[in-house]
């Protein structure tokens, strides 16, 4: 259980408590990280920052202990946008606009879930060659070597048709948000 | 970068994700439409589970943000709520950030935690470097202490190529597809085979991150490198030789190596100069002939896509493991499955199978299975099968399910019917003699065994050719720390030996026991 007196501690670099902090909240913010970044590097990279940085934070300003999680989680969520800003990365996946950190306090389970059920029926409506293609590529992470071999194709032709497999997927994935935006009344259902 | 097309740039963002890495920086820039695929490349990936750090990262974790808070308590190093701008992960071994973080590691008694930073941040540097220039100098010393320069080449690598230049000019390239060496001496360019590849074997700096974090490691000392300061680790392969690697304190690159002392020599690989991620010019690894050059082209293989074609070309149908190879290469008289850090190479069976007269034995397919160092080798189904590497006994199991390897736990020489006594001290100072190079023969248990028998037959000494040769002698096991030899003729049958220094190939062979015939 951690303690506002071990939040305290932790502030003033007591070796202990952080160790206790990180050991008990690592995972479900690294978790998080990892699904917006998906790869081990950055998210061990941004997990570390946002840490620093909470931890700073707390030293200047106040912020409700029991709530720390979800304030790091926000506080990550700021990095990877700065991060990508400086090097001119896509803004993949995260409309920072939108954020709202109570939202954030509130996790992303639903938001997790809804998303899953949205790709799986995307993915049901593309060829079975390309859903194989997908599959190898980006779910079981076979290099284009690999997957070339596996489906008897040259390399050449694996990173077309994974291109066009994606370009495919993206389609159907806004077709299906913009029908989402016309019916709001399902829209707040699903939600 | 913005010359290749948009299939090349996705598909690579794909494999730096799928590698666990950050992609690079500015695949998507100004790219609206690679922006959205890469958009849907990372949706997908949500399906499959998350990647999780190493079992040490927590703890390292703790340990870096403590650090970093208790330097910003103090008030030094950084400026009072600036956060760092970069991970101190990453940039941990430069010496400000070292000095604060020793402190706090020698207070909490803690050294271990460091010494995975040095392998961690080496391993991260390692996986981000793109190509290299370098020169590497390679020096051997001998068991008495005398050591010489072996050579010195420049290297140039990038990817699955590389370029290699000896002292005398001599120019080794491999490109990926095709390998070929410039004797500017002979006037010559000699077309090589691909596979298998020693020339990329020695001083291979994935390959060194990789043992360095897989093996138990501790840090000796910092010290001064080619001009570079650089941090000691001593490694301890289980059941090897401990051996040395010294990691660059700027780059946190590996810049030198040293084995274990084996067969009596040391060598040590350092990059006098070395310059990581540069612009390496194509024109090193594109393959041309020099004016009034001739081509020498023997049989150097072809790189084929199937199996079957392998099998057209060499004449003879492989026998595979369940693993597709990375890369197969026909000959004429040999195929050739690359898996990377391993290979196999198989050709029908001729002659007589002759083993390495200090190989330890195994079993495999009903027959004999030759262990010398890092090589498995057998015959099967009119093939001979040598798998060399990492994953041998992995991928050889996959052709052989019967494989064996010795159990050196068989208590060979207590079934020995005449024990005879052994003086540790004279084998220890023959274990030296051998190590410094002199009387190898000790190292064959076989030749160990005729000395033995034939000292029987002529007590006074052996006078020229031995009395009872070597074909009388074979060896029927060797575990690697026993060996049991028969003898067809003779007072004695059956010799048992043992490693009584060392059990590995440096050790040298002493008889235990034998059985009167």
């Amino acid at each position: 259980m951690l303690t506002a007196d071990m939040y305290e501690r932790a502030i003033e670099g007591d070796q202990d408590a952080i160790e206790e902090i990180c050991l008990a909240t690592w995972k479900p913010l690294y978790l998080f990280i990892y699904n917006k970044v998906q790869n081990r590097e950055e998210a061990e990279d941004i997990t570390q920052e946002a840490y620093i940085k909470s931890l700073k934070y707390l030293q200047e300003s106040t912020f409700p202990i029991d709530n720390f999680l979800s304030f790091m989680k926000t506080v990550s969520l700021n990095l990877i946008r700065d991060r990508w800003r400086q090097k001119n990365r896509s803004r993949v996946s995260i409309n920072f606009q939108e954020i709202n950190p109570e939202d954030v306090a509130r996790g992303d389970e639903q938001n997790d879930i809804a998303q899953r059920l949205l790709l799986e029926s995307a993915l049901a409506k593309l060829s079975q060659e390309q859903k194989a293609i997908i599959d190898l590529r980006i779910i079981k992470g076979y290099t284009v070597a690999e997957t070339a071999k596996l489906l008897g194709k040259t390399e050449g032709a694996i990173r077309t048709a994974q291109y066009r497999a994606l370009k495919a997927l993206a389609k159907i994935l806004d077709e299906s948000a913009q029908k989402g935006q016309s019916n709001p009344k399902r829209r707040e259902s699903g939600e | 970068m913005s010359n290749r097309n948009i299939e090349e740039r996705l598909s690579d963002y794909i494999d730096a994700l799928n590698n666990e890495r950050e992609p690079e920086s500015g695949a998507a820039e100004k790219d609206q439409e690679l922006g959205k695929l890469i958009e849907t490349v990372h949706k997908v990936r949500t399906l499959r589970e998350p990647s999780l750090p190493d079992e040490g990262y927590p703890k390292r974790l703790a340990q870096v943000v403590a650090c970093e808070i208790q330097k910003d308590k103090r008030g030094a190093f950084s400026k009072p709520g600036k956060s760092p701008s970069k991970s101190i992960l990453k940039t941990l071994l430069p010496i400000t950030a070292v000095a604060v973080c020793l402190l706090v590691f020698v207070l909490v008694n803690s050294l271990g935690i460091f010494e995975q930073d040095v392998v961690y941040a080496m391993e991260k540097a390692v996986a981000k470097l793109n190509n290299y220039h370098g020169i590497l100098e390679i020096r051997t010393r001998n068991a008495a202490g005398e050591e010489w320069l072996v050579r010195r080449v420049e290297l140039w690598y990038e990817g699955d190529k590389y370029a290699v230049k000896q002292d005398d000019g001599t120019l080794t390239v491999s490109n990926g597809q095709r390998k070929w060496q410039i004797n500017h001496e002979d006037r010559e360019v000699v077309i090589l085979p691909l596979l298998p590849d020693p020339t990329r074997n020695g001083f291979d700096l994935q390959d060194e991150a990789k043992r360095a974090k897989q093996y138990p490691h501790t840090v000796v000392k910092t010290e001064m490198i080619a001009g570079r300061e650089a941090i000691k680790l001593a490694i301890s392969p289980p059941g090897g030789e401990k051996y040395y690697l010294w990691v660059d304190k700027e780059t946190n690159l590996p810049i030198q190596l040293q084995t274990a002392m084996q067969k009596a020599l040391q060598t040590t690989y350092t990059f006098v100069s070395f310059e990581p991620n540069i612009g390496i010019s194509p024109e090193i690894f594109a393959y041309r002939v020099p004016e009034g050059y001739r081509v020498v082209e023997e049989d150097s293989g072809q790189l084929v896509a199937t199996i079957e074609e392998a099998a057209a070309l060499s004449g003879f149908i492989p026998l595979l493991p369940k693993q597709a190879p990375i890369r197969i290469l026909a000959f004429q008289d040999r195929i050739v499955l690359d898996y990377g850090d391993t290979t196999i190479v198989e050709s029908k069976a001729s002659g007589e199978f002759k083993l390495e007269p200090n190989a330890s034995l195994g079993s495999a397919a009903g027959g004999p299975l030759e262990i010398w160092y890092e090589r498995l080798r057998w015959r099967q189904d009119g093939l001979e099968i040598r798998v060399e590497g990492a994953k041998r006994l992995e991928l050889a199991r996959e052709i052989a399910a019967d494989l064996s390897i010795p159990d050196a736990n068989q208590d060979l020489a207590g079934k020995a019917k005449v024990k005879v006594p052994v003086d540790m001290e004279i084998v220890k100072a023959n274990q030296k003699q051998v190590d410094s190079g002199s009387s190898p023969w000790q190292l064959d248990p076989v030749h160990v065994a005729l000395t033995f028998v034939n000292l029987k037959v002529t007590p006074e000494g052996i006078q020229g050719e031995p009395q009872i040769e070597i074909p009388s002698f074979e060896l029927v096991t060797n575990d690697s720390v026993e060996a049991v030899v028969e003898v067809k003729e003779g007072p004695i049958e059956r010799v048992y030996l043992k490693r009584l220094v060392r059990h590995d190939e440096t050790g040298i062979w002493t008889v235990v026991g034998y059985d009167p015939r």
